[in-house]
């Protein structure tokens, strides 16, 4: 069987590194929500580019690419989408 | 408090550790050895890499999979099931061109609130779909494939889900990459 490319997207960055996984993308955001929150399109739209990006530059195996926005910051901007009329 | 047994520094024993929320670390740290504890010989650790393969062609010419953990899959599929104290070493295919309000989740060991409403929280369908309009991507598969995370055989796993997963990714979807999405 051949070997098809993969890419990750983790919010556990310590089961990822102890998988020792080819490429990763870690968001540190909680379980069930890889993508962002409900509704945010270019929040779900970037982590994907990401994950992209790292399957066509990893050059090793082992490689993870932090995507660091914070938590708080995301909850934010879902806060603003709601108050632009998304049912959040 | 008298001038002799003041503090003038915090004890670092006893400052607590910054906020994950603030910090942008991992929410939940040391999640692998917190689940171990609890469910004995459940988790996996490998001693080498596992290779790298290599991108065959761009991504504007390859077609992707996407693999998840989430326990999506379609209303009118029967669910896996969530109650067994092993887990279900089974799995569903989810077609790529399915619509949000197709799909469901079942599945208890994460908080799926928010993808309830909005499944590309944690399966992102249509924004993979969108990739493909735009040129991003060269493609989707036929099918997705989505099966429970709490499963606690993991040799088990790798010779059923894992396994027949990887041949029908291979054989019958012809996928160049693939996308996976641990949840």
């Amino acid at each position: 069987m051949r070997g098809i490319p993969t890419v990750s997207v983790t919010v556990a960055r310590d089961v990822t590194e102890l998988l020792k996984l080819p490429r990763a993308v870690f968001v540190p955001w909680p379980m069930g929500h890889h993508f962002g929150v409900p509704f945010h399109r270019e929040l779900q739209r970037r982590v994907l580019l990401e994950a992209f990006r790292t399957l066509e530059t990893a050059s090793e195996s082992g490689t993870i690419r932090d995507l660091i926005i914070r938590w708080a910051d995301v909850r934010r901007e879902a806060k603003t989408l709601s108050a632009q009329g998304w049912k959040l | 408090m008298t001038e002799a047994n003041r503090q003038p520094f915090a004890d670092p024993a006893q400052v607590a550790p910054p906020d994950p929320r603030e910090a942008g670390t991992q929410l939940r740290a040391g999640l692998w050895h917190a689940i171990n504890e609890r469910y004995p010989g459940s988790m996996v650790t490998r001693e080498a890499y596992v290779p790298l393969a290599p991108l065959t062609r761009p991504l504007s010419q390859a077609r992707l999979v996407m693999i998840s953990s989430c326990g999506v899959h379609r209303k009118s599929d029967r669910p896996l099931d969530v109650c067994h104290p092993f887990g279900d070493f089974g799995f569903r295919r989810v077609p790529s061109d399915a619509k949000p309000a197709d799909l469901t989740i079942h599945q208890l060991k994460y908080p799926h609130d928010d993808a309830d409403r909005d499944v590309n929280v944690v399966f992102p369908i249509e924004r993979l779909q969108e990739l493909v309009v735009e040129g991003t991507l060269g493609g989707l598969t036929p099918n997705f494939f989505s099966f429970i995370g709490y499963n606690m055989d993991p040799e088990r796993f790798e010779r059923t889900v894992a396994h027949d997963i990887a041949e029908a990714v291979a054989v019958e979807e012809k996928a160049d990459v693939a996308l996976l999405v641990p949840a």
